[in-house]
């Protein structure tokens, strides 16, 4: 029998703060509000890729939308084939942030409109977001002037989620989708996949998927099936 | 009408785009409507984004108006500039002719003004153009931290802000590394400038704003306008001229500038990264002139001083640094000003998260992965390469057991550094440099202590090479 195929359409969840699982990443999860709030003027934030750092900045731009601030995610990689000049006003944004910086490291001509960029955002009292895959200084940055710049406020590393945190993660994903998924079950996922969040969610999409195409509710010996584990 | 099509319209559109590609492209887009609602704008910050936005979304955009709304719709246009272009320009530059493409939609609303930026010092510059100072109020001589790095500079800034534009004080040059309070004191004579004549007109721009002031003058043709406000200041502080290296054009435009200000007796502050001589790419005249009056060269902080600024950072941010505490973060964060204070912000966003009082074990907690990876970056074969390399000898040198001075004495300096750099033991230390005994290190590190304080140029040597091994 030719198995149901699920429509392609689907509730998009969008990346907000409210869903963020902070997990041990308290201090780092309320710097980065408190610099959409204006408490801190910038803050750079980095870690291994997966994590959820592009959840943290998008969230971050909705939030400063959400406060009536004009707002921007400026996504390195896909910046990247373009020219540099795509960086000039971007100060009249109130929040830039600056997604996968290490895309930028080594390359003069984006370090620079960088360092010109943050210059004038600034001196405009505009608050500054960055997020890459190392800390400043071990980003390999040519301009040394940009690195100093960067670090320039808080620094914070993202820690990856412990089992629970990131039970808690595919739990409350799994509900904004519809599904209900059992404690025992996300247990049993977590402890046989790539633990990242990143890696959980885009799971947890395939497992959706496979559920409404199969009619079948999410348990253990459905993920064993589905999954080939 | 037409904003609220444009919301639902962006609704639409967060659900059907990558959300990464929406919150580049999209959701940043401005929007203005005219009165009749015929008209929509959306204004991106440059035609770089404009052409992106024309060429990937456009289509899609204008479809999906068309299926929120039945019947006419409005005409959507798409420009470089923002809903706030009008009071833009004010806010954020200090020149007359930086004005990115107007906006014809006017303003929805106005932008509030950076906190910090001096509000006060307008002036009707070659007509009705006006133009701000663009200093920072926050940096003042009275937030300056002194000590022995910086007092020669501080004083010679200090000058200029009394007596402004006097001979052998103009140009004023400050360079140095990064993160050193060059652009500090700068303002500070900015500031102070103001503060004794209220209409001294005194603008502070960087090195890249001259430059994009001039092409986009040229672009206009209002170069001569742009030629007679840059001379007719009376204190032009142009920060990092080392990112004039290499733009001719701007170069020679700069030079004239410099004359006539120097001719009319008005004062020039100036920055750089390094002594202007060593700069590639800048014109030979120009780093002439640079050094007609008077140098002034920025070290980095010594441990005391970094103590003093954090203390005074923390006081400005109301958190109670105890000295300790304050020692710790500062025998750690040597290299420059600006990781200093990123250090102690990071601090202080973890007791705001905590609500703890500030202690080592705190601190430790909050900087864990800065100190580890500084221990990571600094390791004795790291040191003997840097060493190696400063005094243009091989590292073979520093391990074999030759003892002439040319190699010894940089085998004692990169023993002293692995003293203080690492937490290896002096056993340990002497095994990594050829098999040598601990005592041997022992007397290496006195040594180095001892020449450091009475010969400047070994100072100056090992404070070169901290700065490189920890920045």
């Amino acid at each position: 029998m030719v198995a149901q195929l699920p429509l392609a359409l689907q509730l998009r969840e969008g990346n907000d703060l409210s869903n963020f699982v902070a997990g041990d990443n308290g201090a780092l999860f309320q710097g980065v509000r408190e610099t959409v709030m204006g408490a801190d003027r910038q803050a750079f934030i980095w870690g291994a890729e997966g994590l959820g750092k592009s959840h943290l900045l998008e969230g971050a731009v909705r939030l400063a939308q959400q406060e009536g601030l004009e707002a921007c995610l400026l996504p390195a990689e896909e910046l990247l084939p373009l020219s540099p000049g795509v960086l000039e006003s971007m100060e009249q944004f109130d929040l830039l942030a600056v997604d996968d910086c290490q895309h930028f490291a080594g390359d003069r001509h984006w370090e620079e409109a960088l360092f010109h960029l943050y210059n004038r955002l600034m001196a405009r009292g505009g608050r500054l977001l960055v997020s890459a895959s190392a800390a400043p200084a071990a980003l390999g940055l040519m301009l040394p002037d940009l690195a100093t710049r960067l670090a320039a406020g808080p620094v914070y590393r993202l820690q990856p989620l412990g089992e629970e945190d990131l039970e808690a993660l595919l739990i409350a994903r799994a509900r904004t989708r519809g599904l209900r998924l059992e404690p025992e079950v996300a247990h049993f996922i977590v402890l046989r996949s790539e633990r990242s969040p990143a890696g959980l969610v885009a799971l947890l999409n395939r497992l959706d998927r496979l559920a409404l195409a199969q009619q079948r509710s999410v348990t253990i010996p459905f993920v064993k099936d589905a999954l080939g584990w | 009408m037409s904003e609220e099509l444009w919301q639902r319209c962006l609704t639409r559109l967060e659900d059907e785009l990558p959300s990464q590609q929406y919150n580049m492209w999209i959701r940043p887009l401005q929007v203005a409507a005219s009165a009749d609602g015929a008209e929509l704008t959306l204004f991106a910050p440059n035609r770089f984004v404009v052409d992106w936005v024309r060429d990937k979304y456009l289509e899609r955009i204008g479809e999906v108006l068309g299926e929120m709304q039945a019947g006419s719709l409005p005409h959507l246009r798409l420009e470089v500039g923002s809903s706030r272009a009008a009071a833009v320009p004010a806010a954020s530059a200090p020149q007359p002719v930086s004005t990115p493409a107007a906006s014809p939609a006017g303003p929805i609303r106005t932008p509030e003004p950076a906190e910090v930026r001096s509000a006060a010092p307008q002036a009707e510059v070659g007509g009705a153009r006006k133009h701000r100072s663009n200093l920072n109020t926050g940096f003042t001589f009275a937030t300056f931290v002194e000590g022995k790095s910086n007092r020669m500079a501080a004083a010679a800034a200090q000058q200029v802000a009394e007596n402004p534009a006097s001979h052998g004080y103009n140009p004023l040059l400050l360079y140095g590394g990064v993160g050193l309070g060059k652009t500090h004191l700068m303002h500070a004579v900015g500031n102070e400038l103001i503060r004794r004549n209220p209409n001294a007109k005194v603008v502070y721009l960087h090195s890249e704003r001259f430059v994009a002031d001039m092409i986009s003058a040229l672009r206009n043709k209002t170069i001569n306008e742009f030629k007679r406000f840059y001379r007719s200041v009376d204190a032009l502080l142009i920060d990092d001229i080392q990112f004039f290296a290499g733009k001719e054009q701007s170069q020679e435009e700069f030079f004239h500038t410099f004359n006539a200000l120097l001719e009319n007796g008005q004062q020039i502050i100036l920055t750089c990264d390094k002594f202007p001589k060593e700069v590639d790419g800048l014109e030979e005249r120009l780093k002439s002139r640079f050094g007609w009056g008077l140098s002034q060269p920025m070290e980095p902080p010594e441990l005391e001083t970094r103590v003093a600024i954090l203390k005074k950072k923390a006081e400005e941010a109301k958190v109670d640094l105890p000295n300790d505490a304050a020692f710790f973060i500062a025998q750690r964060i040597r290299s420059n000003v600006r990781e200093l204070e990123g250090a102690l912000r990071r601090v202080i966003a973890h007791v705001r998260f905590t609500g703890a009082q500030i202690d080592i074990g705190l601190i430790k907690e909050a900087l864990k992965d800065l100190i580890a990876l500084q221990a990571r970056q600094i390791s004795i074969d790291n040191i003997q390469r840097v060493v190696a390399e400063y005094y243009k000898i091989k590292i073979n040198d520093l391990l074999s057991p030759r003892r002439t001075r040319s190699v010894a004495r940089p085998r004692q300096v990169a023993m002293a550094l692995s003293k203080e750099l690492t937490s290896h033991s002096l056993p340990e230390i002497g095994e990594n440099f050829g098999g040598r005994d601990h005592t041997t290190v022992l007397h290496a590190c006195r040594k180095v202590l001892e020449l450091r304080e009475s010969n400047p140029e070994i100072e100056e040597d090992y404070q070169n090479l901290l700065r490189t091994l920890t920045s």
